[in-house]
């Protein structure tokens, strides 16, 4: 079974935020939510600008699904972290736990009452039947159940965004890393999200985590 | 009422090292200009981000289009808190923390307090009065003191089991009763907890200003606090209108706890003031305010059972606001005869103002 993971690569992306265009259009994501972000380190420094589009890592030991007070999340055999709305009571603590701030909260009342959280499905819905109106409505499209990728990835125009199976994003990622030449590059959140491989694992990015914390 | 101080010893402790240790403490002042740094490694070695991720890792904002709150941060910056070992993202961190040591002795705490008012009760019953009642009455609260008392206690009601089941209901209460209404029971949960706490602050003030000047420290206060615990063989220690044990719950659960709970509570509660809307603040003040709810709920119980099935006349006198001449003598002694020499100013005979 395939592990879905999400990689950047911080070398090619070009902060158009295609795939945040992309991805509000195809789950017709609520108003005052994005789902994925870009954000621009050095933003406008020649030489040292770099940008990442970050959205839910589907982390192997998700913070969000730990803290969750009424337990809304659930994995798939994909690896994916997705919630059910249904139970979602808008605490909040996810946002607070989630390293990269993928919860989203669209505002429900006065002081920032804040309704079901939203985030990233890894285009692959939610607890409803799959490809179902009710899905739709409320995760938006279940791209996976269709036989496709998440749409940020598939739009990116460099393919700096890759989304998929973790071994073969990994695999061409290596290749773009040998082709490159370069040293100590790294796929960064690897470490966060989903911890170090096992040792003698084939086809993972080993990510060169510098001493003193992860990437 | 050791053991009370004690806690309050830990709170201390506990309040002053929850807060996390940021990495920004723990990093050297860098002698080079990062951005110079990291230009300068894409020249020397291309490729090498190294120089870039470990500005990312520090948690700074960055450019982004995209509005929301922290939106311009990749990743939370590192954070530790007490008892753990190794630097994580600071959401990480909270997690286990939450999870982990607050989750596991404050849940343990709340069930030991309770067993121990309950095998108190079975083993050596209610304390009861020595002398039959006289028939007379005393004045012992007034209406505008029981008012401050109960609004302030049924809020206080609210605010514990609904806090109580959204940290501890996942465990306890969800395998019993199911998913879909568990989370329908949180959800009111959620509700009845922002909406009773500004009315739970609102009267806690009042309360205390009410109340703060029959507890002030006064003579017989030590000796009390080191013999009281002798009301449970029958032998009452003299004391003024409230003994040193009431004067322990209040100084040290309702002026220091609940105050502690309300200033995190409304830190907690309004997410979108931008003062308060980092999530390292949220971190921080949900951390402060479980402990101390905790404390404050165990505590609560010790004080419920006294008020209520623990000493006879307890709760009809915070109820009818009149006590009986037996149990003023035999329960708070040097109140009852300043009552009784007109020192203090309260209505000796006063008939009960509301019949069981």
């Amino acid at each position: 079974m395939a592990r879905m993971k999400f990689l950047c690569d911080a070398e090619r992306c070009i902060e158009c935020n295609g795939c945040v265009t992309a991805c509000k259009n195809e789950n017709e994501v609520p108003w005052g939510v994005n789902r994925r972000r870009v954000v621009t380190i050095n933003d406008g420094v020649i030489g040292a600008e770099k940008s990442i589009s970050v959205a839910c890592m589907h982390c192997s030991d998700a913070p969000c699904m730990a803290v969750c007070p009424v337990d809304c999340f659930y994995k798939t055999a994909d690896g994916v972290v997705l919630h059910d709305k249904d139970l979602c009571i808008g605490c909040g603590y996810c946002f607070y736990a989630c390293p990269f701030g993928a919860p989203q909260f669209p505002q429900a009342g006065a002081f920032g009452l804040r309704g079901k959280m939203d985030k990233c499905t890894f285009c692959a819905g939610g607890p409803e039947d799959d490809k179902s109106n009710a899905e739709f409505k409320k995760y938006g499209r279940n791209r996976l159940a269709e036989g496709k990728l998440p749409a940020c990835a598939e739009m990116c125009s460099t393919k700096a965004l890759l989304g998929g199976d973790g071994d073969v994003i990994a695999d061409i990622y290596r290749e773009r890393v040998a082709r490159r030449g370069s040293k100590g590059a790294e796929a960064w959140g690897w470490g966060s999200a989903y911890g170090q491989p096992p040792k003698g694992a084939q086809g993972g990015v080993a990510p060169a985590a510098p001493a003193g914390g992860k990437s | 009422m050791h053991t009370l101080s004690r806690l309050m010893g830990w709170l201390v402790l506990a309040l002053a090292f929850s807060t996390p240790v940021t990495a920004q403490t723990q990093q050297q002042a860098p002698a080079v200009d990062p951005i110079k740094q990291q230009q300068q490694r894409g020249v020397d070695q291309p490729g090498n981000n190294a120089p870039v991720w470990r500005d990312v890792r520090s948690g700074a904002p960055n450019y982004t289009s995209t509005q929301g709150r922290e939106a311009g941060v990749l990743i939370q910056p590192q954070a530790r808190f007490p008892g753990q070992d190794a630097m994580t993202t600071a959401g990480e961190a909270w997690r286990k923390f939450r999870n982990g040591p607050i989750t596991f002795y404050g849940g343990w705490l709340v069930v030991l307090v309770g067993a121990i008012m309950a095998a108190i009760y079975f083993a050596m019953g209610p304390i009861r009065l020595h002398d039959k009642p006289s028939g007379r009455t005393i004045e012992r609260f007034t209406l505008a003191e029981r008012w401050a008392h109960w609004v302030m206690a049924i809020s206080f009601c609210v605010l514990a089991v609904s806090g109580l089941i959204l940290l501890f209901g996942k465990h306890v209460l969800l395998p019993v009763i199911g998913y879909t209404l568990f989370a329908w029971l949180s959800a009111l949960a959620k509700n009845l907890h922002n909406f009773v706490a500004p009315l739970f602050i609102a009267s806690l003030l009042v309360f205390i200003v009410m109340y703060v000047k029959d507890n002030l420290p006064e003579k017989g206060d030590l000796s009390w606090l080191l013999n009281g615990w002798k009301m449970f063989k029958g032998e009452h220690l003299p004391s003024g209108r409230f003994n040193a044990g009431e004067k322990a719950w209040f100084w040290g659960g309702v002026v220091v706890l609940c105050l502690v709970i309300s200033v995190s509570g409304v830190m907690l509660l309004f997410p979108n003031i931008a003062a308060f809307e980092l999530r390292a603040t949220f971190q921080q003040a949900s951390v402060v305010h479980a402990i101390a709810s905790v404390l404050v709920i165990a505590a609560g119980i010790g004080h419920i059972y006294m008020g209520t099935v623990g000493v006879e006349g307890a709760y009809g006198n915070m109820r009818d606001g009149v006590t009986d001449e037996t149990w003023a003598k035999e329960h708070h002694q040097y109140w009852y005869d300043d009552v009784k020499s007109g020192k203090v100013a309260a209505k000796a005979g006063a008939a009960p103002q509301a019949q069981r």
